[in-house]
């Protein structure tokens, strides 16, 4: 996977100096976040995905300026944890904008979630349903359905969701229990390369609901199409517009009175958050250069570990390059940022810039070695924000 | 937020304006809001859901006091369980008992009433025969050693702190701070839409009472129709209050009210056949 890394070498004398005054400011590590390229990135993706509403998961990045940013959007929440409910709480962000996705939950979270004001619950098997039976008259359920993609990074319908040919009997069993199931939802999994998935998935969905609702007197309309919109991670301009026509033509041809749904994290939160970390120290080892950062995989860069993401790095000087490794702070040796990297000569005191930081990354830190956060530093407005 | 949903239900949801926002807190254990609608006046809500408001509340707080009070017919002392908005003490307090202990789980509840919503109280937090004990309702009845004539457990719903004073645990314990004659009251919930919540009632309460049933009301912001509320007491007779005895104890008491009266009183006991038929289910 090294060799997907993206590595940018050299900066303009203002970046550098911005990264440089930033760190004299506020000292380091920092995790910079950038409110304009969140706006851009929602209505972005609103554009691509026109009459979806969008249920921004707060797992990916669960930070009160990034959620405030987004509930003045106008962001629905996709939560899934009381810990979650309670920050949007604290916010004052009503529940009937959130709902709840995690297919398994105790009684208590379940009813954390209706006090919230939660009332969406998503499924996978019948045992789940029973559990919401006490609640059947507040409860709306989503049946989540498992379509793998191989094209995903992250498999998420590995370990969620039922089969496809499961769903009948699930609907079935739910009557019994007197809970409706609204809809489906899918997720495909976790930075896609393509919409394929999707669009099986949306067709395979509208041809379940289709057959259920012309039988059944309480029909299905809602469809939850989950996540999967991928951040640019090799910096290649990704287009999601592009990235979701196909999605578009297979969302068209749905009936227009259902209500659909989409739980986007990662492509609306990665490019807003950039990483600055210092190198504390260096040494030359076996011909390699070992740099040592301030922060690792224990830390900011947790995603290398539990999101199989690989930050693009900038380093900021110029020069001949050989062969290095960004080591992370701690003291075990998995916590290697980079290895296998052709870098120029940096000294200690130098910064290492990581791009597309924003999901998956402060979210999964830990507390190992009892090493200081990143500090998040909520960027000023700038003035060069495009108007859409 | 200029507007407020109500949260209780997937599919439909009232929506008030909200004119003014006097108060949003969230507690330790609840999310409290008041504010002014220009049809209801000021509205309370926690945890997403409305508990009162200044125009219809009569319908609730009459009828939670009355219907037992005018039913005992000469009770002294009255437990209050939860009712921190104070519009219960106050019509418990229009009858002329010598004491009322009201058990509130949150002060915060009481003080953001007293300053908020002022008409409900109107005053009784001030009224020597109050003793106002902060404390949750399920560990004052297991723990006193008073006993009342009346008890009124104004809830919140059962999910949230409301929670234990719909178990059978409390039913069980607050029937033992019930003196002989002694009846208890409810807030059961509107069973058109919560159907399981009449029946679970049904099931909790009934053992631990000779005569166990409900009484309705229509209290509209609770929508759904009518608002059950629960009623048990070892007295059955209680239940079927001569109606002259009634409004002789009503014109006696120079009481005015907006919607209880004597032959509502009587009339409540009536259930729409959805209910009787909900509650066969369980038998």
């Amino acid at each position: 996977m090294a060799a997907l890394r993206r590595i940018l070498i050299g900066a303009t004398p203002e970046e550098r100096a911005r990264y440089e005054s930033l760190v004299e400011q506020h000292g380091s590590p920092l995790l910079l976040f950038d409110p304009s390229i969140l706006r851009q990135q929602y209505r972005a993706l609103t554009k691509a995905l026109p009459g979806i509403d969008l249920y921004y998961a707060v797992k990916a990045h669960p930070n009160e300026d990034i959620i405030r940013e987004l509930d003045a959007l106008g962001a629905g929440f996709d939560v899934a944890s009381a810990g979650e409910m309670d920050m949007l709480m604290e916010l004052k962000i009503s529940g009937r904008r959130t709902i709840h996705t995690h297919p398994i939950k105790k009684d208590q979270e379940i009813r954390d979630a209706l006090r919230f004001g939660a009332t969406t619950f998503v499924v996978d098997s019948i045992d789940e349903l029973q559990k919401l039976t006490p609640y059947r008259s507040r409860v709306g359920i989503l049946l989540r359905v498992s379509f793998r993609s191989d094209q995903a990074v992250v498999d998420l319908s590995r370990k969620f969701g039922c089969e496809p040919d499961q769903v009948p009997a699930i609907i079935h069993a739910a009557k019994g229990l007197g809970l409706h199931i609204k809809g489906l939802s899918f997720h495909v999994g976790s930075q896609c390369s393509n919409a394929d998935k999707h669009v099986e998935a949306i067709r395979h969905c509208h041809r379940i609901m289709q057959q259920l609702n012309s039988r059944g007197s309480s029909p299905m309309s809602s469809l939850d199409i989950g996540g999967g919109f991928p951040a640019d991670y090799t910096l290649e301009g990704l287009d999601i517009g592009v990235f979701c026509a196909p999605m578009r033509e297979a969302l068209a041809e749905l009936p227009d009175d259902w209500h659909l749904l989409a739980e986007p994290g990662r492509y609306l939160i990665a490019p807003a958050v950039t990483s600055i970390t210092t190198v504390t120290g260096k040494s030359m080892r076996h011909g390699i250069a070992w740099y040592y950062l301030d922060d690792g995989v224990y830390g900011s860069f947790s995603g290398q570990i539990f999101d199989h993401a690989y930050y693009p790095l900038q380093v900021l000087t110029e020069g001949p390059c050989q062969r290095s490794i960004l080591a992370g702070p701690t003291c075990d040796s998995i916590d290697i940022v980079a290895e296998g990297i052709e870098l120029p000569e940096m000294e200690t005191g130098d910064l290492v810039i990581g791009h597309q930081m924003g999901a998956y990354t402060a979210a999964t830190k830990t507390r190992f070695n009892s090493l200081p956060d990143a500090q998040f530093i909520h960027l000023p407005e700038s003035s060069a924000e495009e108007n859409y | 937020m200029k507007h407020f949903k109500e949260t209780l239900y997937d599919s439909i949801c009232q929506e008030f304006r909200i004119d003014k926002l006097y108060f949003e807190h969230k507690t330790d254990f609840q999310h409290l809001m008041i504010f002014h609608n220009a049809q209801l006046g000021r509205v309370m809500t926690l945890d997403g859901v409305v508990q009162t408001t200044e125009a219809d509340e009569f319908v609730y707080h009459e009828m939670m006091a009355h219907v037992p009070l005018f039913a005992h017919g000469s009770a002294k002392r009255v437990l209050i369980i939860g009712g921190g908005d104070g519009g219960m003490l106050r019509e418990v307090l229009k009858h002329p008992v010598e004491h009322v202990t009201q058990v509130e789980i949150d002060q915060a509840v009481v003080d953001m009433a007293k300053e908020y919503l002022p008409n409900h109280s109107a005053g009784g937090y001030d009224d020597p025969r109050l003793h106002l004990v902060i404390a949750d309702g399920m560990d004052f009845v297991r723990e006193s050693r008073e006993q009342f004539d009346i008890i009124i457990s104004d809830s919140t719903d059962p999910i949230g702190p409301g929670e234990i004073l719909f178990t059978e645990n409390f039913y069980a314990a607050a029937k033992r701070c019930l003196n002989q004659g002694g009846i208890m009251a409810t807030q059961n919930g509107v069973p058109f839409f919560q159907p399981d919540e009449l029946r679970t009632t049904w099931k909790r309460m009934a053992p631990h009472f000779k005569a166990m049933g409900f009484y309705c009301a229509p209290v509209p912001t609770y929508y759904g129709g009518f608002m059950a509320f629960a009623w048990g007491t070892d007295t059955p007779s209680l239940r079927d209050v001569d109606p002259q005895v009634l409004q002789e104890r009503y014109a006696g008491s120079g009481i005015t009210t907006r919607y209880y009266n004597p032959a509502i009183h009587s009339a409540s006991f009536a259930l729409p056949q959805y209910m009787i038929d909900s509650l066969n289910e369980v038998n």
